[in-house]
């Protein structure tokens, strides 16, 4: 049996403002976007009947008050995870008869993560007189964090690749100029940038600057996935579920082997062969696409591992130009996680993305044409979670 | 110099893992090897990934091994903003044939000297006042 293709669509997406800093709960927040993707729609909070949220995020008790706040009456199905696979989850909950419309949501106000939290928090705590306890096997012992975690990998695919570093820093070129053409963008009104203004960056973590790194801000966003009964009565045009996977592996960067990168691949190269085999769709089939970019080295896997180019080579893809507007898979039109907002929890956002473009609401930036869009929402170095949506129109 | 209280996040020492933390005291990094498979285990789980025999013992492995990985932190987060620039590494050992990789700080070390490959030993930290000793990675020479 092949998935379920064209029973359900996207039929409301939401983006709240993107910003450093957002007054107001995380709930609230959320809230703002969930109402902003029924107006989308054009549906009403009670035609919700199943909740999915965001990895990290809400657990089942959380959910059971987003139910309440829905509503206050029984759901029939719930979900948590990455928003590609959240997507396909709900798609086929929708054709196996579950729900009718799936409203995936997300907040982040305040709440800053990375190392800019976790000095505040250092700062503002009294004076240490025990260290801290972590779980056993915690990277925070070792002075570990995103940006230096990526950084391992960065090395590693540079070194096991003869990748320079210049071919990566093509990616922030890229995400910039296209955040450039969206006004809701934090770093687009900063204007473009150059490999050297990458190069020039602060050091963070070497061998990654700070123009390779993803923003901390705010934001809320929400998608609603219904049925294709509820979809001919909506307000736009339903934006189909072709085709998805998910894949989940690694245990939160405490155990690692060195098949990281290997012939058979690893959650993202699952998820994928799923995704388009499940929409019977080719890579050459897609006219644009959004994926998980939390920095350069994720974006060159991505597109590796996804099968957009061979293994060793989305170092040279992306120095080729291939990625921006007007290139072969123009991706992350939004200025993605580096020059568009990278709120916490942000893989809702590359949903929202390829669904307003494959609607034709994208102005400067808008892919002509565009009919088949594929999405990508990863974690962990594109071994770990993983996510894929092969989304369409009519 | 007046010794400053450790002010870095540290690892609660479970009974489950009471060899691991015995070992780092007693100079050896021990992983669970399967008595069933012959795997050897990081980080540690209460059965094989391999053949889910629950039969593993606590091994030490040679503390040796080569680095996977590396970078030169420069933005370090809480108790570590004051030590950059420090260099965190991913050390991969040679016990097989799941190799571990075990991720650490060096010491002991320039940090324009590290590379890929580069042999590496582990070194063990006592802290002050606290009922855990920690790892670290230095270059075997």
């Amino acid at each position: 049996m092949g998935f379920p293709q064209r029973k359900a669509a996207i039929v409301g997406v939401y983006n709240t403002k993107q910003a450093r800093m957002i007054e107001g709960s995380s709930w609230t927040l959320a809230l703002e976007a969930i109402q902003g993707a029924l107006d989308d729609a054009g549906l009403k909070h009670s035609d919700i009947d199943g909740l999915s949220s965001m990895m990290y995020d809400a657990s089942l008790t959380a959910q059971q008050m987003w139910v309440e706040q829905l509503g206050g009456r029984p759901m029939t199905y719930t979900s948590h995870g990455i928003a590609g696979a959240l997507v396909t989850k709900a798609a086929a909950a929708i054709a196996a008869g579950l729900t009718n419309v799936v409203c995936i949501y997300f907040g982040n106000a305040g709440m800053r993560a990375g190392p800019s939290k976790q000095r505040a928090a250092a700062e503002a705590a009294p004076v240490v007189r025990k260290a801290p306890r972590v779980p056993d096997w915690d990277f925070n012992i070792h002075g570990a964090y995103m940006s230096a975690w990526y950084a391992l990998w960065t090395r590693r695919y540079m070194d096991q690749f003869n990748a320079p570093y210049e071919n990566l820093a093509e990616y922030p070129v890229i995400a910039r100029y296209h955040a450039t053409l969206n006004p809701a963008s934090i770093m687009g009104e900063r204007g473009e940038i150059t490999v050297q203004d990458v190069i020039d960056s602060p050091m963070i973590s070497s061998p990654l600057h700070r123009l390779d790194c993803s923003l901390d801000n705010d934001g809320g966003y929400a998608i609603l996935v219904a049925s294709a009964e509820v979809a001919k009565n909506c307000r736009k045009e339903p934006i189909w579920v072709l085709g998805g996977g998910e894949g989940i592996y690694t245990d939160f960067y405490m155990s690692f082997t060195n098949d990281w990168i290997n012939d058979n691949g690893q959650s993202v190269r699952k998820a994928s062969e799923m995704a388009f085999a499940g929409a019977g769709v080719t890579r050459d089939d897609i006219d644009v696409a959004a994926m998980y970019d939390c920095f350069p080295v994720t974006m060159a896997r991505n597109i590796e591992e996804m099968g957009f180019c061979s293994v060793g080579e989305g170092h040279e893809y992306i120095k080729e130009g291939h990625l921006k507007l007007g290139g072969k898979l123009p991706t992350n039109t939004d200025g993605g996680l580096l020059s568009h907002s990278h709120c916490g929890n942000p893989s809702g956002m590359h949903v929202v993305e390829v669904v307003k473009q494959l609607r034709g609401e994208c102005d400067a930036r808008q892919v002509k044409d565009a009919k088949i869009g594929a999405v990508l929402s990863q974690g962990y170095a594109v071994h770990g979670v993983a996510g894929v949506a092969i989304l369409g129109k009519d | 110099m007046t010794e400053q209280p450790y002010n870095k996040p540290l690892p609660q020492r479970l009974p489950e893992n009471e060899e691991f933390w015995e070992g780092l005291e007693a100079g050896e990094f021990r992983v669970p090897k399967c008595n069933n498979c012959g795997y050897w285990h990081w980080i540690p789980y209460p059965a094989c990934r391999n053949c889910l025999s629950t039969d593993q013992t606590w091994t030490a492995t040679s503390g040796k091994g080569t680095v996977f990985s590396y970078t030169v932190v420069h933005r370090g987060p809480g108790g570590f903003r004051d030590d950059v620039p420090y260099v965190l590494a991913m050390v991969e050992f040679p016990e097989g044939p799941r190799n571990p990789i075990v991720l650490g700080t060096m010491v002991d070390v320039d940090p324009d000297a590290v590379h890929t490959g580069m042999p590496v030993k582990v070194v063990y930290e006592e802290i002050p006042g606290e009922d855990v000793t920690i790892w670290h990675f230095a270059p075997d020479n």
